[in-house]
């Protein structure tokens, strides 16, 4: 092993890579937002009594999430390039896109493991059915989703890389420009795996310690009473 | 068919036949490993468990992109090899999932009833002998759904190796691209290609899982 680890030119560039940094955090967290929106619509959809509707959003979920993410992001940058939309919007539109349809199939499986009376009952008190869900349904369906909910949230944050590929400066996009610039090559990879293993660890156990997330669901402790 | 795709057909399905080359190289040497790993935690072998782990939560937190840039730039120069693309991709492909599939094999076997192992031992058999008899095909047949979805995402992740240069079908179908440009038709096509394949395979792994379930 002859290879000199040099870490100087890697510290000499933290604006670039703290410039990356906030383009990834950015670029997830806009994603993920709008993917959550997206596939509790869907998901919703697909748990719904519906049977047209039932197909529609698995027609959906097939197509999403059975091309490649760096497509997606082709179909937006290239395919599509007439549109003139900025890499970053393309970006947001693949990643949102793509996600959503895994966010779809977990909210779908939470919705249904609610147990049918919890709404009946809910629906026979008086509730309207936007408070149905939005009351009864949504709040026992998200503590049993939770975890699926904060992995998917981590495999996007990692999925946010394909952005560089079609030149969104975030962190990867920078760390291949500082490689160019001092040939330190695994001084710099090793940096932005490490800032990535962070950011997940910081978010997946962010996710996990809002309140209500580590309860037991409620329908079990009815339902052991 | 659109024409270009006819003109371009044969380079495309070279390029076909790298991605079933680099996912299929990553299927088996990822399972492989992926097996290893679950054994050894599953087992909490001393000194090897702690570096499961650590692999397994290091793996998993890291963008395969930068995985295969690892592979590609960082890990040659480190250690003063030569690799080209394709073996950087396959070695960072086989890497990557086997940190995915090793948790799912990992959950398999922690839901084997622990009755089972004291049956086999009562019957005489030796410890490896249960693991290996009993409790692990038995794992295996549990894991079949999400060790699938792993295999579907490992296809459609080699993709990504076209970045680092591999003319797999993402990587060739640039290149037809950046000759004929109409993006709209290539890009579609490659679309609909994943699109058909992993719906295919997904379909695979649901009847495989129908016909070896074991259901408590």
């Amino acid at each position: 092993m002859s290879y000199q680890l040099d870490w100087t030119q890697i510290w000499q560039n933290r604006g670039l890579i703290i410039e990356g940094l906030g383009t990834t955090i950015a670029l997830s967290a806009v994603a993920l937002v709008l993917a959550l929106v997206v596939g509790m619509l869907i998901g919703t959809i697909g748990a719904s009594r519906s049977r047209t509707g039932r197909i529609a959003a698995g027609l959906y979920v097939e197509c999403m999430r059975n091309v490649p993410l760096l497509v997606h992001m082709y179909v937006w940058y290239m395919a599509l390039a007439f549109l003139r939309l900025p890499p970053f919007t393309c970006a947001v539109l693949g990643l949102t896109l793509y996600s959503s349809a895994y966010v779809a199939e977990v909210v779908r499986a939470g919705l249904g493991s609610v147990p049918r009376g919890q709404a009946q009952a809910a629906a026979a008190s008086g509730l309207r059915p936007a408070q149905v869900l939005f009351l009864v349904v949504y709040p026992q369906a998200l503590r049993i989703i939770a975890p699926s909910l904060a992995s998917l949230s981590s495999q996007l944050i990692k999925d946010s890389s394909l952005a560089s590929v079609i030149a969104v400066a975030d962190l990867t996009y920078q760390a291949g420009a500082i490689e160019g610039q001092t040939f330190r090559t695994f001084e710099v990879y090793i940096t932005i795996a490490v800032l990535y293993l962070a950011l997940v660890f910081i978010v997946s156990r962010g996710l996990m310690s809002l309140p209500g997330m580590r309860e037991a669901p409620a329908v079990g402790r009815i339902a052991d009473a | 068919m659109p024409e270009v795709i006819q003109q371009n057909l044969p380079f495309l399905l070279a390029g076909l036949a790298m991605t079933a080359r680099l996912a299929a190289i990553g299927i088996v040497g990822g399972t492989l490993l992926g097996l290893v790993l679950a054994i050894v935690r599953h087992a909490r072998i001393p000194l090897l468990n702690p570096l499961a782990v650590a692999y397994i939560e290091i793996v998993r937190g890291t963008p395969l992109l930068v995985v295969l840039f690892i592979c590609f730039f960082a890990l040659p120069s480190f250690f003063g090899y030569r690799t080209n693309a394709v073996d950087a991709a396959a070695l960072g492909f086989v890497l990557f999932i086997a940190a995915y599939l090793a948790e799912d094999f990992r959950s398999g076997l922690r839901s084997v009833r622990p009755g089972l192992t004291q049956a086999g031992l009562a019957t005489g058999l030796t410890p490896v002998q249960v693991f290996f008899l009993i409790v692990l095909p038995q794992a295996v047949r549990r894991a079949i759904p999400p060790v699938f979805s792993q295999y579907v995402r490992l296809f459609k992740f080699t993709s990504v190796a076209s970045v680092i240069g591999v003319r797999e079908l993402t990587g060739s179908a640039l290149l037809v691209n950046a000759r004929e440009f109409q993006p709209v038709a290539i890009i579609a096509t490659v679309a609909l290609t994943y699109l058909v394949i992993c719906s295919a395979m997904s379909l695979v792994g649901r009847w495989l899982y129908a016909r070896l379930a074991i259901r408590s």
